[in-house]
């Protein structure tokens, strides 16, 4: 860990130099992986060093994202002190049975105790991550957490689904049968209920998986979806710098060598071209409650949306999946369940 | 060359005995072609042949064979097809024989298509030689197998000859046979010229080439010559043999098997079965023609992209120039838009034309199913011949339905004769005969409809008796069925493409197959899409594909990016492959599976 975290500084001093060229930083986001899993001293350093190479914004927003089981009260003093001004706890669920059903290592009065924590140390921004879907999850539970979540008074919520993906332990079981997830009905009546609780509970939505209350939205995830450049570091980091997408070695061995011989570890992409610039910056932008914005469609690409998207926009209008009007083109709620369709759609 | 020296022969056998690799053989043996000018199945020249294994085209060569007598013989090979669904190109090639070497497998023995062939060429008064193949196998019987094909066809076997076209046994004895006991042609040079054409196909510079046999006569380049039948005048501009590949001559003369070309741009010109006589001192009367060629089975071809159909109009024009069997007519569907209604003489050839148009032509294709040609009989007394179920007048208009029926032979091992009965009563069939052809082998025949033959009779019966039946058929005659019309329904709306005409008693149990099959191939979509079997206003079967609820990526962050927009590309890709049908988009897979149905 102390190899990585040396590595690691040295390659944000690295791009800070190339980043001072582009001006400040609005956000700063700290993610992983675990980053916790460090002991303070070294996660503090890297905030550290991330203060003194890049320029930031006086109000600019540095997340980090913390497990419920790593960290106590001193922990997050550390880092409040070090620079973060908003936490994010990947708590999941507020049933203990459920968190053991995932794997998850922390419990729920533990989960309970970090926010506490947080907020006491004086965090005025903190999210919490709720599952649905989950294997032996009913609706009970689901509302329960999401009582709960809500009552500990964080500023902003994210809601994910769960996603068997190849090659993991619940795939396996799944294959087996073993897995008893919701089915197909249960799930989207999950997330109906998520979609109208959270509103009614103050925290508004404004991506397909992102609440918050009025003004504490994530800007870090926002400039993912309206096309703003940033630079990743750190082993497997992506950036979106100077129009092209790059990817770190994704090799924690390799990276340590590489970035300690001085050089970048990024891998190369070609440089977007015009028609994938413009199917990324919609797809992304519909992500967004406020959906594609027709002037900056225009700032960006010199000509409308029509001009592109004519009979795209009229077919998801007739399939009451997009809502169009002056000011830009946007989901409609049907359309934000099957979003996929829509996206797909706008690919050129 | 004198014609006495002339030998024209053919070879027949049952698919897989062997009948490519003894042409081979024998071009390679006389030298024809070099070893290094060899390929294996030299004369199967389309990709298609040899990766299936068939021969589609007849293809002929000419052979130079220095007897042990010591003169010089010119013998004509001329290779035939071997399957069921290409009789015609059989027969064409057997009437420009004097001769045929009857080759059957020494492990197999005599099979379905063996006899149909032998009798073809008996039919045509032809010298049979058999040639008893692959006696090098350990499995070898030949002494069995004559003895087959003395009691089963009726022919002696005093002059077969044993041989391994594998490994070269019996080559020269097969050609020793063919100079002794295969007559020279008879025919005189000097008579007025009679040639018969037996075959043709296009070049793009020298235009319908056709593939004569010389009755009569001489041919030579710059002679004006006239098509008897169609009455089409022409100049020859080319006139050779082929040594396989097409050689020049000065010369063809009776006896001679070969080609002639004549600036001809329209195949319909070159009509085979034609005789080619000269303008000047024309013979009195033409040879005996053949039999036409009618289509036995129908089916409808759409483009899956709509913008394709003149590609599709272009590419049938051209596999017609080379295949005159293949007919073809503008239709239109409800459901698939603009296509073409085409006839093809079996399923083989159906199958071979979709896979040609779909790689040599490139072109995305959703066939309807296959359908037999109906005799309606209407209620004010006529009679249509209807091949498409959407044509099909109402119930009330229709006074009684006949359909083909097929004699069907079929050899099997002792042990399977139950199955195939079996297999076969399913399928409606007629029980006619049952002869035992040795003590191990049965040969069975029965009237079966064709319309139950193409609805996968043959898969069938190779899997309810582990691959050892072998089969054949031909056209026996119409008889009166009960014959309903079974409709599609998705969402509601009928599939015109999707209708078959079916018997009443299969109807229900077709209809729930169906539906259970599409119910498998229609992907989710974002509402329920109940499908539907209907017998007029009765539904035989439902099924429903369910709706998906969500389909929508929950996490998008920073490295999510690239993969998401791939997976967005892939579903992209899948979707151009649906054709909408109404409202429901059907993969174009689904139309292939459901509808090919061998």
């Amino acid at each position: 860990m102390e190899a990585y975290t040396e590595a690691l500084c040295r390659e944000i001093a690295m791009q800070g130099s190339l980043f001072a060229a582009a001006g400040q930083a609005v956000t700063v986001y700290i993610g992983g992986g675990t980053p916790t899993a460090l002991p303070l001293s070294l996660l503090e350093r890297i905030l550290r060093t991330v203060q003194r190479c890049f320029p930031l914004a006086a109000d600019a927003e540095f997340s980090v994202e913390a497990n419920p089981g790593t960290v106590d009260a001193a922990y997050l003093a550390g880092l409040l002190a070090a620079g973060a001004n908003r936490l994010s706890l990947g708590v999941q669920s507020f049933n203990d049975r459920l968190l053991q059903r995932i794997g998850r290592i922390h419990t729920a009065e533990q989960a309970r105790q970090a926010v506490f924590m947080a907020q006491a140390a004086g965090f005025k921004n903190v999210s919490l991550d709720l599952m649905y879907g989950l294997p032996g999850q009913t609706l009970a539970d689901l509302a329960a957490s999401v009582a709960e979540a809500a009552e500990l008074q964080p500023q902003h919520i994210s809601i994910y689904g769960l996603q068997v993906e190849e090659k993991t332990v619940f795939f396996r079981q799944q294959q087996q049968g073993r897995l008893q997830l919701p089915d197909e009905a249960v799930a989207e009546t999950m997330y109906d209920y998520m979609t109208e609780e959270l509103p009614r509970r103050g925290f508004i939505r404004y991506e397909i998986s992102n609440f918050a209350r009025s003004g504490f939205a994530s800007r870090h995830n926002l400039g993912y979806w309206q096309d703003v450049p940033y630079l990743g570091m750190g082993t497997a980091a992506h950036s979106y710098w100077a129009g092209r997408r790059q990817e770190n070695t994704v090799d924690i061995a390799a990276y340590i060598r590489q970035v300690m011989e001085g050089k970048l570890p990024a891998h190369e992409e070609e440089p977007a071209a015009r028609s994938l610039h413009m199917e990324e910056f919609c797809f992304l932008a519909l992500r967004t409650v406020q959906g594609i914005d027709r002037q900056k469609f225009v700032d960006k690409f010199d000509c409308t949306l029509e001009s592109v998207y004519a009979p795209v926009l009229a077919d998801m209008r007739g399939k009451g999946l997009l809502a169009v009007d002056d000011v830009g083109v946007r989901l409609t709620t049907r359309g934000m369940k099957y979003g996929n369709v829509v996206f797909a759609a706008f690919l050129l | 060359m004198q014609t006495k020296n002339i030998r024209n022969f053919s070879i027949i056998a049952h698919i897989d005995h062997g009948k490519s690799t003894l042409a081979d053989r024998l071009i390679e043996y006389t030298g024809t072609l070099s070893e290094r000018e060899m390929e294996a199945q030299v004369l199967d020249s389309m990709d298609l042949e040899r990766e299936r294994g068939i021969t589609i085209k007849a293809q002929t060569v000419r052979l130079n064979y220095t007897a042990k007598n010591g003169e010089v013989y010119e013998l004509n090979l001329i290779d035939t097809p071997g399957h069921v669904d290409f009789t015609y190109e059989v027969s064409r090639s057997l009437a420009a024989c004097e001769g045929a070497l009857l080759v059957v497998d020494a492990t197999q023995g005599v099979e379905a298509q063996t006899l149909a062939n032998v009798y073809m060429a008996l039919e045509h008064d032809l010298a049979i030689i058999p040639v008893i193949n692959k006696i090098d196998l350990p499995s070898a019987e030949p002494e069995m197998v004559k003895k087959e094909i003395e009691d089963v066809i009726g022919l002696d076997t005093s002059n077969a000859v044993l041989a391994s076209a594998k490994t070269g046994i019996g080559i020269e004895e097969i050609l020793e046979a063919i100079v002794h006991d295969i007559p020279a042609p008879s025919g005189e040079r000097d008579k007025p010229l009679r040639a018969l054409i037996f075959d043709s196909y296009f070049d793009s510079y020298k235009g319908v080439i056709a593939h004569i046999r010389l009755m009569d006569g001489r041919i030579r380049k710059g002679m004006q010559l006239r098509m008897m039948a169609t009455g089409k005048l022409f100049e020859v501009t080319d006139v050779g043999c082929f040594r396989p590949a097409p050689v020049d001559v000065d010369e063809l003369v009776a006896g001679d098997v070969g080609f002639v070309a004549g600036s001809l741009k329209n195949v319909r010109d070159v009509r085979v079965g034609d005789t080619v006589t000269t303008v000047v001192n024309p013979a009195a009367e033409a040879l005996p023609g053949y039999r036409g060629v009618t289509p036995m089975v129908y089916c409808g071809l759409y483009p899956v992209d709509s913008a394709d159909y003149d590609s599709l109009k272009d590419a049938l024009e051209k596999l017609q120039l080379n295949d005159a069997a293949l007919v073809f007519e503008p239709e239109t569907s409800i459901a698939l838009g603009f296509g073409y209604r085409c006839g093809f003489l079996g399923l083989l050839h159906m199958d071979v034309i979709q896979e040609r148009l779909e790689r040599e032509y490139h072109l995305k294709l959703i066939t309807t199913a296959p359908s037999v040609i109906y005799h309606v009989h209407k209620t004010d007394g006529e009679m249509m011949a209807i091949d498409n179920p959407s044509k099909l007048p109402t119930p009330q208009e229709i006074d009684f339905m006949e359909e083909p029926y097929v004699k069907a032979t079929v050899i099997v091992p002792n042990d399977y004769v139950g199955a195939v009965m079996e297999v076969s009563q399913n399928k409606r069939g007629e029980f006619k005969t049952m002869d035992y052809l040795d003590t191990n082998r049965v040969m069975l025949i029965y009237h079966i409809p064709l319309s139950e033959i193409i609805y996968d009779y043959f898969d069938q019966l190779k899997s309810m008796t582990r691959g050892y039946a072998s089969l054949d058929y031909e056209l026996a005659d119409y008889k009166e069925a009960k014959l309903v019309k079974l409709d599609i329904l998705l969402n509601g709306e009928a599939v015109d493409a999707l209708s078959t005409i079916v018997h009443v008693d299969n109807a229900a149990y077709r209809g729930r197959q169906l539906a259970a099959k599409l119910k498998e191939l229609i992907p989710q979509q974002m509402f329920e899409i109940p499908i539907q079997a209907a017998i007029g206003n009765k539904i035989v079967a439902r099924e429903n594909v369910r709706a998906f609820r969500k389909d929508v990526l929950a996490k998008c962050y920073g490295g999510d990016i690239t993969r998401k927009r791939k997976l967005l590309e892939k579903q992209k890709e899948g979707k151009k492959r649906m054709k909408s049908v109404g409202s429901v988009e059907v993969p174009q897979e689904a139309f292939m599976a459901i509808l090919k149905v061998h």
